[in-house]
């Protein structure tokens, strides 16, 4: 059963001078669909080609079914690998394509034929087979890219920003042919890709990488729920980051702070992490997560039970209708601006200008530690 | 751990039993053992016949300066006549390559536009016409202007040699500009015809920066065509002597201190030339801030357009192409069935030996240049030698720039009886000469179908489990074949229409430029526009399947 285990490993080019992969440990079990993420030039894809044996890492070990490859080259690992380009062989007919890496294991006619029509019959190009690939578009060319990866019979799948060269509408509905796919094969598959929505959408478990560094590791809903740093954060979903500074630590409460932003005080949770008082800090809450009420919502009338929910004046700057959703565009005291998302039916209509009572769950703000350089962590790239 | 990497290996080695006798074949040259050899004996060769001959030339002076000073500067009876000739040879030779190079230049200016950005019908039967003198052999190409010129009192000399010269390197600057105005798009030039600039405002500002590169690179090319072109300019010289046509004739007297030293110096001279150019071609600018709109407009009027083009094309067929092929109708007035066929002298045997000889020659030097060529372009775009294939990749284009005479005589003292000793004039020096000489003629295409060359496949194929010589067989090839066609017809046609690297190497021999020299200097001017005639048809053969091979690879 195939695992796939990195174990410290390192990749370094020109002689050391560019850190591509910086000591990264990673364990993908048997059956799993992995996410490799990350803003562009963050290893992810140097991370791919080690695993496939197109590079060697200068540190570490490449494990596969706990067995070091080391040396062991491309063509001998046995895996499936799609090209964000595709690929293609468009000197040989869409057939040739796909029986080529069956020829190259020397197997017996038969069994050729019979496994390249099963691998061009799950991706519906079968009858193209005698055609030149030149007859296909994007998504056409994919898909046999896809069949020519399965024919083989290689239990791990590697794709390189597999989606990457469709249009946003065929990728969509791609990615989870896709998914299907590679579940119903029963293979370890590892994706990479910088579109964070295709990972959420589809991942069993995602991997985010940034500068070289493994940032954090977990499920879609880990991730999005409890990012450890202000970049997961802000990579997954649409976040809002606020400063403010530690105004009181309640002593017996070790899992509470208050904290002061720009003219609001908010008590949040911690999550475990230390602060001292006057410690800089910033806070992180999503933008579907914030609530809007007008200024004279009586909280008394609700069921709702406020006690956790945070509530402060903002003033609403503009509102802007996006199709699906409204997004409302608010600005505090200190002329800090954050945003709100609400479904595009959502029935209040606030002017601009007007007063607000905005509120956040208590659970929904993610506090950390203001970093040494903000623009840096706050940067998607 | 690395016993458990030992079992995998053998797992895999197991699995390898079962496959076909090919794959196994290509599965063990894979083995970079192979592949480090094969680099190995490449660079030998590349060192050897091309690099080796140049070095050799240089020592050879150095080791000789006394007999040197006592033959050219300070001989009992000529005194330093020698090197006054030489220095005249120079001379003659540097001032009709700038002319002629410039005159080019304006012609191949609008010729290329006519070329790229107008469509008519006859386009490509003109465009394969400016590119045929090319391909034909120089001294044919000659004996034509030769003949034609004549028609009007001018003899040969100076002049003749100069309206020779814009004959024959016409096509380099010309293709050279042409393949840069195909590959940029007109999307820059309509640009700013929207934003009000007339004509030739736009020709002036926007396109020819962009060719910038492509003018340059023509220039070169044809400058150091004509700087050393020989069989032409035997015929069209008359007294005048140019440096390929000195070092031809000492190497004749046997004067070899003298040929030794303007060789050397030419050949200096000419990768001096090469390396000031490819630093400078990143340093030039063309002035084009000053902008003169109402006359640029004038002159942009249709009107002046149509009388521009028309001017052009008239001076391209009374200066190039006519005189180019005038002999093809020379050949209606001449009884060349009495001298060729029935004279006493057989001169048809002599024509045909001639011909099997060059057709010999130039097949086996594109046989030789396949085997090491393929494997040099790829060690130029695939290995990381960093500084290393920097060097390789410059003085790759040595043989380009160095005067053939000159390239061919050090080949003469490299493994001639003077040096190695291996070889005598004759079959096999000719052979080594032209396999040298059009070495990069095979290259450089080849490099340049890899790097446009989609790699991602090769990668793809290995993930599929073929190995590196699978790769290559089953993928590279066929991606790069349309490169190496053409490197093979370019080799092929190069060595066909070379003349001033045979001479000197020849002994009895003779090809056929050579031969149409022999028979223009014996005044067999039937004989010879036989010859030519003859030449000029196998090489327009030649110059249309280039053309349907680029055509097909698109």
């Amino acid at each position: 059963m195939p695992t796939i285990e990195l174990v410290n490993v390192t990749k370094t080019f020109n002689e050391g001078k560019v850190l591509a992969v910086d000591n990264i440990s990673v364990r993908i079990e048997h059956g799993e669909y992995v996410f490799l993420i990350g803003p562009t030039g963050c290893g992810k894809t140097t991370t791919l080609r080690m695993i496939a044996g197109l590079e060697e890492p200068t540190k570490g070990k490449v494990l596969i079914d706990g067995k070091d490859v080391k040396g062991i080259p491309p063509e001998d690992r046995d895996m499936g690998f799609i090209f964000q380009h595709f690929e293609i062989f468009d000197h040989l007919t869409v057939w040739e394509n796909v029986t080529f890496g069956l020829e190259m294991r020397g197997y017996d006619d038969d069994h050729i034929v019979k496994e390249a029509e099963k691998a061009l019959k799950t991706v519906d190009l079968l009858q193209y087979a005698d055609e030149y690939p030149s007859i296909f578009g994007n998504p056409g060319l994919q898909k046999l890219g896809i069949a020519r990866a399965i024919a083989t019979g290689a239990k791990i799948l590697i794709m390189d920003e597999p989606l990457g060269s469709l249009d946003p509408k065929v990728s969509k509905v791609f990615r989870h042919e896709l998914r299907n796919l590679v579940k119903d094969l029963g293979l370890t598959a590892i994706h990479v890709t910088h579109n964070q929505e295709e990972s959420m959408a589809i991942a069993d478990k995602i991997i985010i990488m940034r500068g070289g560094k493994l940032l954090q590791m977990g499920s879609p809903y880990e991730l999005y729920e409890n990012p450890n740093n202000i970049f997961v954060a802000n990579f997954l979903g649409e976040t809002n980051f606020l400063q403010g500074f530690v105004l009181k630590l309640f002593e017996n409460e070790d899992m509470k702070i208050n904290i002061r932003l720009g003219g609001p005080e908010l008590n949040i949770y911690n999550f475990g992490k230390k602060f001292s008082l006057n410690d800089n800090i910033i806070i992180a809450f999503r933008y579907e997560d914030v609530y809007l009420f007008p200024e004279d919502y009586n909280f008394k009338s609700s069921q709702y039970d406020w006690s956790k929910m945070q509530l402060f004046v903002a003033i609403l700057e503009v509102s802007r209708f996006v199709g699906a959703t409204k997004r409302f565009y608010l600005l505090l005291d200190n002329g800090d601006k954050f945003v709100s998302v609400k479904p595009g039916n959502f029935e209040e209509s606030f002017t601009s200008g007007q007063k607000l009572v905005i509120g956040i769950h208590q659970d929904d703000i993610h506090v950390f530690k203001a970093p040494k350089d903000i623009l840096y962590e706050l940067s998607l790239s | 751990m690395l016993k458990k990497n030992q079992n995998l290996k053998e797992e895999y080695l197991k699995e390898e039993l079962k496959l076909p006798l090919s794959l196994k074949i290509d599965r063990f040259f894979s083995k970079s053992i192979y592949r480090k050899s094969l680099d190995t004996i490449v660079i030998i060769f590349f060192i050897l016949v091309i690099i080796g001959p140049i070095i050799n030339i240089f020592a050879t002076i150095l080791l000789n300066i006394p007999s040197i000073n006592k033959d050219v500067f300070n001989n009992s009876l000529l005194g330093n006549l020698q090197w006054l000739n030489i220095l005249s040879a120079l001379g003659y030779s540097f001032s009709i390559a700038s002319i002629a190079v410039g005159i080019d230049i304006i012609i191949a200016f609008p010729i290329s536009i006519i070329l790229t950005r107008y469509n008519f019908r006859g386009k490509k039967i003109l465009d394969a016409l400016v590119d045929l003198p090319m391909a034909v052999p120089t001294s044919a190409l000659g004996f034509s202007i030769m003949l034609f010129w004549g028609i009007f009192g001018i003899n040969p000399g100076f002049t003749l040699i100069l309206l020779g010269h814009i004959v024959f390197t016409f096509p380099y600057i010309v293709r050279n500009m042409k393949i840069v105005l195909e590959k940029t798009a007109t999307l820059y030039e309509d640009a700013a015809r929207t934003l009000g600039a007339p004509g030739i405002t736009v020709f002036r500002t926007i396109t020819v920066p962009l060719m910038k590169e492509g003018l340059i690179a023509g220039a070169v090319l044809a400058f150091t065509r004509s700087l050393g072109e020989t069989g032409a300019t035997i015929i069209l010289s008359g007294l005048v002597e140019t440096a390929p046509i000195l070092i031809v004739g000492f190497r004749r007297q046997l004067e070899l201190p003298s040929a030794s030293l303007l060789a050397g110096i030419l050949i200096a001279v000419s990768i001096l030339l090469l390396f000031s150019i490819k630093f400078l071609t990143r340093k030039v600018g063309i002035p084009v801030k000053s902008v003169w709109p109402r006359i640029e407009r004038f002159l942009s009027k249709k009107n002046l357009r149509y009388l521009r083009d028309a001017l052009t094309l008239g001076i391209l067929f009374v200066v190039i192409l006519i005189p180019a092929f005038y002999i093809l109708a020379e050949i209606i007035g001449e009884d060349f069935i009495g001298e060729v066929f029935l004279g006493q002298d057989y001169k048809w045997v002599f024509i045909y030996t001639s011909f099997v000889y060059s057709i010999e020659i130039g097949a086996l030097a594109v046989f030789v240049n396949i085997i090491f060529g393929i494997p040099f372009a790829f060690i130029i775009t695939n290995r990381n030698w960093g500084k290393f294939i920097t060097f390789l990749d410059t003085i790759l284009d040595i043989p380009i720039a160095i005067p053939s005479a000159a390239l061919g005589f050090a080949t003469f003292l490299f493994w001639g009886p003077v040096g190695l000793g291996l070889f005598q004039s004759g079959f096999f020096m000719i052979l080594f000469v032209h396999i040298a000489f059009t070495f990069p003629y095979m290259v450089r295409p080849i490099i340049s179908v890899l790097e446009s060359s989609n790699r991602g496949v090769e990668e793809a194929a290995r993930t599929l489990g073929a190995s590196n010589m699978t790769v290559f067989r089953k993928i590279t090839l066929p991606n790069i074949k349309q490169g190496i066609i053409a490197g093979c017809i370019m080799t092929f046609t190069r060595s066909l229409g070379e003349t001033g690297a045979t001479i000197v190497v020849m002994g009895g021999i003779r090809t056929i430029p050579v031969l149409i020299v022999d028979f223009v200097e014996a005044n067999a001017y039937a004989s010879g526009i036989f010859a030519s005639v003859i030449v000029i048809i196998f090489s327009a053969f030649l110059i249309f399947a280039l053309r349907a091979v680029k055509k097909k690879g698109g």
